[in-house]
C-alpha cells in the first residue's frame, strides 16, 4: 500500500493546480449540465469552468473508459490530459489498451476507492436526501441504499493502474484530498504541484468494512443470479422481455466493434430458413437470435467485463443485464485465472493458451 | 416428441486434417456407428467459436461434438489449444446460462483412427441419449 498523504489542497484547488503547475491540455471530468439535474463526462480545455466539476457525483451518464478511447486510440495527445477514471472505468480501459483501442500515454490517471452510483434515472444534484445519505455512507464505509446492485456488490472499488489515488471511502467530502502515487507518474505530477509527502495520513478503516460489507452482497447477487438461471425455462424467463434493442453493448466499454457482429449480415437469413426453423418447432418468435444475442456477447466480452453496470443502467425493459454479465462473466474469468483490467500486459485468454491446461474440457 | 435414436441431432465440428479424416476413415472401413451426427467440416478446430457451439444448443440440437487433431498434432501447430479455450469458455457460459454443458463434447482424434472416432460418436450418442431431449428444441420463446 502507497503512502497516503493529505495533500491541504480542496478538489477546485487540485483542478486549478492541475492547469496552473502541470500545464495539462485538459482536464475529462464528470460536470453538471447546464440543465442543472444531470451529469455528463466532459473534457474541459480550460479552468474557467471547474466550479461545474464533479468528479464524484453518484451517477455514471456513460462509461468514461469509452470517452478516453476516443481521444486516445489512434494518436498520443500531444500534451498531458489529466483523466478521472472510476475504478471499473480504469479497468475497462485497461482492456481497451490491451485490444488496441486506446493508449494510457500522456494521460494522467486519477482514480479513487468508488462507493458506488445509482442508477442514472435515478439521481439529480438536487437530490438532497439521497446525496447526504450517499456522503454519509461514503465516510463510514457502508453501501448506501438505493445504488446499483452490481455497485452494491463490487468487490474490485480500489483502483488498479493509476497516476494519482484519492482516497475516497472513510473520508469527508469538505475536508481536504488525500492522495497516493502508485507510478512514476504520480511521483512527479506530485512534485510539480508542490506536495509535501511528509504530510502522511493513515489509511481508513471504512475501506476494510465496506470490502466486507461488498463480498457478502456479491455471494448473495451470484446465487440470486444463479437460481434464475438454472435451467432453460429460466434463461427464456429472464430474457422474456429482451426486445433486442442492442443497447446493452452499445454502451458497454468492452464491446467497441464498430459494426457488431449481432447487428450484421450473419444473422439476416434468407426466408425459407425462418420457415424450416418454424416447422421444426411448431412456431417461431420474432425478432430470432435474441438469448443468442447475449450468450453471444458473453462469449466475446465476458472475459473482460468489468461490471460496471452500464448495460443494465440503459435496458429500457430492466433486465439485470449487468448482474447477469458480472455473475457468468466472473466464471469465465476464473477459469482462465484472469482478472479484466488488472494489468495491461496481460494478453485477453483468447489470445493465449498453455500446452498443458484445461484437461477437464477435452478427451 | 419421442426420443429414439433418430430422432437425436448432434452437430459435429470436425477439423479437416484429423477428426474429418478419422471420420472418412470410418466411412470407408464401413463401420457403423450411430447416425446422429450432421458434420461440419472446418479447416482447424480453432475456427470454431463459441458463438457456433451456443447457437447450435439454442436452436435445439440435443448435442455439439468437436473434433480435433491430438494436442502437439495441429496441422497448424497450436491450432488446437485454442479451441481448447474456446470450447472450454463456451462450456462454463452454457453452464452459467441454465444449459446443459455436458451436451457439448471435445475430442482429439486423429486421422488414422476410424475405429476411435466410431466409438466416440456411439459413445456420445448414448450419453446424450441419456440426458434426453435438449429442451431448448420445441422452446418457440427462445
Ligand atoms: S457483441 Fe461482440 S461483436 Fe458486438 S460489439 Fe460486443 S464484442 Fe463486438
Ligand atoms: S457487460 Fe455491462 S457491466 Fe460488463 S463491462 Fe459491459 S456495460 Fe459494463
Ligand atoms: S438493453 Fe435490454 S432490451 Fe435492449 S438488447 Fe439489451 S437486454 Fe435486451
Amino acid at each position: 500500500m502507497e503512502t497516503m498523504i493529505d495533500s491541504r489542497m480542496m478538489m477546485t484547488d487540485f483542478l486549478t493546480a492541475l492547469f496552473d503547475k502541470l500545464d495539462v491540455a485538459g482536464v475529462a471530468v464528470m460536470s453538471k449540465l447546464p440543465s442543472g439535474e444531470k451529469t455528463a463526462f466532459t473534457l474541459f480545455t480550460g479552468k474557467d469552468d471547474i466550479k461545474e466539476c464533479v468528479p464524484f457525483f453518484p451517477a455514471m451518464p456513460a462509461n468514461a473508459a469509452r470517452a478516453v478511447s476516443k481521444f486516445t486510440r489512434q494518436a498520443v495527445p500531444s500534451k498531458t490530459v489529466a483523466v478521472f477514471l472510476r475504478p471499473c472505468e480504469l479497468r475497462a480501459f485497461t482492456e481497451l489498451i490491451k485490444i488496441k483501442q486506446a493508449s494510457f500515454d500522456n494521460l494522467l490517471i486519477l482514480s479513487y476507492d468508488c462507493s458506488g452510483v445509482f442508477p442514472f434515472q435515478e439521481i439529480n444534484l438536487s437530490d438532497e436526501t439521497k446525496l447526504n445519505a450517499y456522503r454519509d455512507a461514503v465516510s463510514t464505509g457502508k453501501n448506501c441504499e438505493g445504488i446499483r446492485p452490481v455497485c452494491a456488490a463490487c468487490t474490485r472499488f480500489t483502483p488498479q493502474g493509476e497516476d494519482i489515488a484519492i482516497s475516497f471511502v472513510g473520508r469527508s467530502t469538505d475536508q481536504p484530498l488525500v492522495f497516493s502515487f502508485p507510478s512514476e507518474k504520480g511521483l512527479a505530477a506530485a512534485e510539480q504541484l508542490g506536495l509535501d509527502v511528509s504530510n502522511t495520513v493513515a489509511a481508513s478503516s471504512a475501506v476494510e468494512s465496506l470490502a466486507q460489507e461488498r463480498r457478502s452482497a456479491e455471494e448473495e447477487l451470484t446465487a440470486e443470479v444463479d437460481a434464475s438461471l438454472s435451467d432453460t425455462q429460466g434463461l427464456v424467463n429472464v430474457f422474456d422481455r429482451c426486445v433486442s434493442c442492442h443497447a446493452c453493448s452499445y454502451v458497454c466499454p468492452i464491446c467497441y466493434c464498430k459494426n457488431c457482429y449481432f447487428d450484421s449480415q450473419t444473422f439476416e437469413y434468407f426466408p425459407e430458413s425462418y420457415f424450416i426453423r418454424m416447422q421444426a418447432k411448431g412456431a417461431l418468435r420474432f425478432p430470432v437470435d435474441r438469448v443468442l444475442f447475449h450468450l453471444g456477447r458473453l462469449s466475446h466480452m465476458g472475459v473482460s467485463c468489468v461490471a460496471c453496470g452500464m448495460c443494465e443502467d440503459v435496458c429500457p425493459v430492466n433486465i439485470p443485464v449487468s448482474q447477469i454479465f458480472k455473475t457468468a462473466g466472473s466464471k469465465a474469468q476464473a477459469l482462465f485465472d484472469y482478472i479484466p483490467g488488472e494489468n495491461y500486459d496481460e494478453p485477453l485468454p483468447l489470445l493465449a493458451y498453455a500446452e498443458q491446461e484445461l484437461e477437464e474440457f477435452e478427451d | 416428441m419421442a426420443n429414439n435414436e433418430t430422432d437425436i441431432k448432434i452437430v459435429a465440428f470436425l477439423c479437416n486434417w484429423c477428426t474429418f479424416t478419422a471420420a472418412d476413415l470410418a466411412g470407408t472401413s464401413r463401420l457403423k456407428y450411430a447416425p446422429n451426427i450432421r458434420i461440419v467440416k472446418v479447416m482447424c478446430s480453432s475456427r470454431i467459436e463459441p458463438v457456433f457451439i451456443l447457437k447450435v444448443l439454442l436452436d435445439g440440437a440435443d448435442g455439439v461434438f468437436i473434433g480435433g487433431c491430438a494436442p502437439g498434432d495441429c496441422h497448424y501447430s497450436k491450432g488446437n489449444f485454442y479451441a481448447r479455450r474456446k470450447v472450454a469458455l463456451a462450456k462454463t457460459l452454457a453452464k452459467s446460462a441454465g444449459l446443459d454443458s455436458e451436451r457439448i463434447r471435445l475430442s482429439w482424434i486423429p486421422a488414422s483412427e476410424g475405429p476411435r472416432f466410431a466409438h466416440v460418436v456411439n459413445e456420445f450418442t448414448a450419453h446424450i441419449k441419456e440426458l434426453g431431449d435438449n429442451p431448448a428444441r420445441r422452446e418457440v420463446y427462445i
